[in-house]
C-alpha cells in the first residue's frame, strides 16, 4: 500500500493543466442547473452535486496539501447552516395561511412573472439557491474529511 | 408489447439482494445496497408513465410552449424518486466513512472478521 | 390556544435549532449546550400543549402544507401533503419530547470528556425531529422521509465513539440491517402507488376498502417485514443486542426507549388500523403477529438471563418487552371491535409509554455506573449499594416497574395484557407469564449483585452530581406518580386513544370533509 509519489502530492502536469481549464466550466454549468431549476430538469440538489464535482476534481488533481490551504472547516460549517436557515425562512414567509404557502407567487412583489420566464414560480429560485449552497458545502466537507483520514499511516 | 422497464427493475432488485447475501467484501455490500435502491427508483418512475390520447407524454414542467393537447407524465413519482436519491447518497457517504474506520481497526475488509461482539 | 396553529411549530423549532447549531457553536461550549437545552425545552412545552388540546377536545387535528384545504381545485380528492394527529399520535409526541429533554440534560454532564460535540448535539436534535415527524404525519411518503431522517441520525450516533472497535462494528451491522428494512418499506410504498395512484393515508384507506387486490396484500406483507426488522422482533433481533450497548448511554436511552417504538410499533399500528383496517382478513394477519410476538417474548427474556454485560442485558430485556407490545397489538387486531381487543390494544399503548420511561431510566443509570467506575461487567460491580445508594434505589424502582410490581406503573399495563391474553386464548397468557418469570430472574440477579459485598473497584465510586442526577430523579418520580393512578390513566387516556384508533371512518372523514 505505498504511493509512488508521496501521498498528498499532485497528479502531474498534464492533469493539472486540464483541471485548471475544466473546473470553471463545471462551476458555470452547475450554476446554470441551480438557477434554472423551475424551468428545466435540475434544481438545488443536482446543481449542488455538480459544483461539488468541480471541488472534488480540484482535490484529486492538485493534491491534499493544496486543498488544505483553501479549505476552512468552520467557514464551510457556517455556510451550511446559513443555507438551511434561508430555506426555512423562505418556507415560513407565508405562515399566515399555512407552512410552505407560496406567497411570493400569489401576491408577491418580485417572483410572479409568466410561467416559463426566469423570475417566476414564487420562492422556488430562493430555495434552489439555498439547497445548492448547502449540498455543495456539505459534500466538500464530507469528502475532505475522508481524504484527511488516511493520515494514520504516515 | 413487452414492458422492459418493469422486468429490468425487478431484475436489479433481485441482483442486489443476491449480492448482499453472497458477497464478503464490505465495499461490495455497500454497492449491493445502492443497486437495490436503483431498482426501486426505476420501478417508481416507470409506474408514472401513462399514455392518454395516443400521444407520447413529455416531462412535467410548464415551459410556456405547450399546446392544449400535450400530455405529461405523472409528477408525483418524480418528486418521490428525487428525495429517495438524496437519502441514498447520505447513506452511501456514511457507509463509506464507517468502512474506512473499520479498515483502520480490523486491518481487513472481510465482513466475516466483524465478529468480536457475540453472545 | 388552537391545535392547528401550534402544529407546524413542532417541526419548525427543532429544524431551526439544528440548522443554527454550527453557527452557535462558534461562540463556545457553553453557548452550544444552552442552545440545545433551550430547543428541546421549547419542544417539550409545545408537545405537552398539543397533547392537552387533542385530549381535551377529542378532535383529530388536520393541517395541510401549502394551502388551506387538502383537496385540489375543482376535484374532490386530496392532492396535498397533510399532517393528521389523533389521541394516539399526541401521546407519542408527549413521550418523545419528554424523554428527549431528559436525554439532552443528561448528556450535558455525561459527554464532557468527548470531542466533536457540536455534531453530537446537532444529531440528537435531528433524531428528535425525525421521530416527531413520524408521529404526526398523515401521508405515506412523508412518513418514509422522516423515517430515513431518524434512521440516518441513529446510525451516526451509534458509531459516535469511532476510536473504539465496538462502536464501528455495531454501527456497520445496524446500518446494513436498517438500510435493507427501509428498502423493503420503500418497495411496499411503490407497489401501493402503482396500484392505487395516491399516497395520502385517509384516501388510500377509502380506495383499499372499495377495491382490495393482491398487490395491496403483497404491499402489506412487505410493510410488516420491514417494520418488524426495525422494531427488533424476534427472528431478526440480533442487531439490537449489538447496537444499543455500543452507543453512548444517553443515546442508548433514546434508542431503546423511543426509536424502536416510533419507527416500528407506532408505524405498524398506524398502517394496520388506519390504512388497512377492515379491508383485510384481520384474523390471519393478527395470528401472524401473535406468533412473532410469542417468539420474541421467550427469546428476548431468556437471553437476558445469561448476560454478564449490563447494557447488553438491558438491550435483550428491551427485545422481550417489544414482544409484550406486539402481543397486545396482535390480539387487538384478531379480536377487532370486541371488548377483549380494546383492552389488549389499550394495554399495548400503555406499555409503550411506560416502557419508554422505565428503559430510559435504566440506561441512564447504566451510564452513571460506567462514568464513575469505567466497567460494564457485572462480575466486577458487586456491592454498589454501599457507595452509591441513590443510584441503587433508582435502579430498584426501575427494575420493579419492568417486572410489574403493584404500586408502580408497569403493573397496570402488564395486567391489561395478561387479562386480555388469558381471555382470548389461555396458552398465550401462559406464555406471557413465562416471559415475566425470565425477566424477573434477570433483574433479581443484577440486584443481588448490587447488594452484595463491595469489591475494590466499587470502593472508589460515589454518587453522580448535578446534571446527571436530575433526569434520574425526575424519571423516578414520574414512574412512582404514574403508578399511583393506574386505572384513572387507563380509562381516561388509553381507552379513548384506542377508540379513535379503531374508528377508521373518523380518520377518513376528517381528511375529506375539508380543512
Amino acid at each position: 500500500m505505498t504511493c509512488r509519489p508521496r501521498c498528498g502530492s499532485d497528479m502531474g502536469l498534464i492533469v493539472k493543466t486540464s483541471a485548471r481549464a475544466i473546473i470553471p466550466l463545471i462551476g458555470i454549468f452547475g450554476a446554470y442547473i441551480v438557477m434554472h431549476g423551475h424551468l428545466t430538469p435540475g434544481g438545488g440538489f443536482q446543481g449542488g452535486a455538480t459544483i461539488a464535482g468541480a471541488g472534488i476534481l480540484f482535490l484529486v488533481s492538485f493534491g491534499l496539501d493544496e486543498m488544505k490551504k483553501h479549505y476552512n472547516k468552520s467557514l464551510y460549517s457556517a455556510l451550511e447552516g446559513i443555507g438551511g436557515l434561508v430555506f426555512l425562512g423562505a418556507a415560513m414567509l407565508g405562515m399566515g395561511v399555512a407552512f410552505f404557502y407560496n406567497i411570493l407567487w400569489h401576491n408577491g412583489p418580485f417572483f410572479n412573472g409568466k410561467p416559463g420566464t426566469l423570475l417566476s414560480a414564487g420562492f422556488l429560485p430562493i430555495m434552489n439557491l439555498a439547497v445548492g449552497l448547502k449540498v455543495f458545502t456539505g459534500l466538500i466537507s464530507a469528502l475532505t474529511a475522508i481524504a484527511l483520514y488516511r493520515r494514520w499511516k504516515s | 408489447m413487452i414492458q422492459f422497464q418493469f422486468i429490468t427493475a425487478f431484475l436489479l432488485i433481485v441482483l442486489g439482494i443476491y449480492a448482499f447475501l453472497a458477497k464478503r467484501n464490505l465495499i461490495k455490500l455497500i454497492l449491493a445496497l445502492d443497486i437495490i435502491d436503483s431498482g426501486i427508483h426505476l420501478l417508481l418512475i416507470s409506474l408514472g408513465y401513462r399514455i392518454e390520447l395516443n400521444e407520447v407524454p413529455t416531462a412535467p414542467i410548464y415551459t410556456g410552449y405547450e399546446t392544449l393537447k400535450s400530455p405529461m407524465v405523472g409528477p408525483l413519482p418524480q418528486a418521490l424518486v428525487l428525495t429517495s436519491i438524496v437519502i441514498g447518497v447520505c447513506v452511501l457517504s456514511l457507509a463509506i466513512a464507517l468502512t474506512i474506520n473499520a479498515y483502520r481497526h480490523y486491518g481487513t475488509l472481510d465482513v466475516r472478521a466483524l465478529r468480536r461482539l457475540r453472545g | 390556544m388552537n391545535g392547528e396553529a401550534i402544529l407546524p411549530y413542532l417541526i419548525i423549532i427543532p429544524l431551526f435549532g439544528a440548522f443554527s447549531m454550527p453557527i452557535v457553536s462558534l461562540a463556545g461550549r457553553k453557548a452550544r449546550e444552552a442552545w440545545a437545552v433551550i430547543i428541546s425545552g421549547a419542544t417539550l412545552a409545545l408537545g405537552s400543549a398539543l397533547f392537552y388540546y387533542v385530549w381535551e377536545s377529542g378532535k383529530i387535528v388536520l393541517y395541510t402544507l401549502g394551502a388551506k384545504s387538502p383537496l385540489g381545485q375543482g376535484v374532490n380528492f386530496p392532492i396535498r401533503i397533510v399532517w393528521e394527529v389523533d389521541t394516539f399520535g399526541a401521546l407519542m409526541v408527549l413521550m418523545v419530547t419528554f424523554v428527549s429533554f431528559m436525554a439532552v440534560i443528561y448528556s450535558l454532564g455525561y459527554m464532557k470528556h468527548d470531542t466533536g460535540l457540536d455534531k453530537y448535539y446537532t444529531l440528537i436534535i435531528i433524531l428528535e425531529l425525525g421521530m416527531l415527524g413520524i408521529a404526526i404525519t398523515g401521508d405515506l411518503f412523508n412518513f418514509y422521509v422522516f423515517l430515513e431522517i431518524m434512521s440516518i441520525a441513529s446510525y451516526a450516533l451509534v458509531a459516535f465513539r469511532n476510536d473504539t472497535w465496538e462502536g464501528i462494528e455495531a454501527g456497520i451491522k445496524y446500518m446494513f440491517v436498517g438500510s435493507i428494512a427501509s428498502s423493503l418499506i420503500l418497495l411496499g410504498i411503490a407497489l401501493l402507488y402503482g396500484q392505487y395512484g395516491t399516497l395520502t393515508m385517509g384516501y388510500l384507506a377509502l380506495k383499499l376498502s372499495q377495491n382490495p387486490t393482491v398487490v395491496g396484500k403483497v404491499a402489506l406483507a412487505l410493510f410488516i417485514a420491514g417494520l418488524l426488522f426495525k422494531s427488533g422482533a424476534s427472528p431478526v433481533h440480533m442487531w439490537l443486542a449489538d447496537a444499543h450497548p455500543a452507543a453512548p448511554s444517553s443515546i442508548s436511552a433514546m434508542l431503546s426507549g423511543l426509536v424502536i417504538k416510533i419507527g416500528g410499533i407506532y408505524a405498524l399500528t398506524r398502517i394496520l388500523f388506519s390504512i388497512y383496517g377492515t379491508s383485510i382478513s384481520t384474523k390471519t394477519v393478527g395470528w401472524v403477529i401473535i406468533v412473532f410476538a410469542c417468539i420474541t417474548l421467550i427469546v428476548g427474556n431468556a437471553m437476558a438471563v445469561i448476560q454478564t454485560d449490563m447494557k447488553r442485558l438491558l438491550a435483550y430485556s428491551s427485545v422481550g418487552q417489544i414482544g409484550y407490545i406486539l402481543l397486545g397489538i396482535g390480539i387487538g387486531l384478531t379480536a377487532y371491535g370486541s371488548q377483549t381487543g380494546e383492552i389488549a390494544l389499550a394495554g399495548a399503548i400503555y406499555h409503550t409509554f411506560n416502557h419508554a420511561l422505565m428503559k430510559a431510566l435504566l440506561f441512564l443509570i447504566a451510564g452513571v455506573v460506567i462514568h464513575q467506575l469505567g466497567t460494564r461487567n457485572l462480575n466486577e460491580l458487586s456491592g454498589l449499594a454501599k457507595t452509591m445508594p441513590k443510584t441503587t434505589f433508582a435502579f430498584l424502582i426501575g427494575a420493579a416497574a419492568i417486572i410489574g410490581m403493584p404500586p408502580l406503573n408497569g403493573f397496570a399495563s402488564k395486567w391489561l395484557i395478561y387479562e386480555s391474553s388469558a381471555i382470548f386464548n389461555p396458552l398465550l397468557g401462559a406464555i406471557a407469564i413465562i416471559g415475566t418469570a425470565f425477566c424477573t430472574a434477570a433483574y433479581v440477579r443484577v440486584l443481588y449483585t448490587f447488594f452484595g459485598r463491595p469489591s475494590e473497584k466499587v470502593m472508589k465510586a460515589k454518587d453522580p452530581e448535578g446534571t446527571m442526577l436530575w433526569p434520574i430523579l425526575i424519571l423516578t418520580i414520574a414512574i412512582i406518580v404514574m403508578g399511583l393512578f393506574p386505572w384513572q390513566i387507563s380509562d381516561k387516556i388509553m381507552i379513548p386513544a384506542v377508540k379513535t384508533l379503531e374508528n377508521q371512518l373518523a380518520y377518513v372523514s376528517t381528511l375529506l370533509g375539508g380543512a
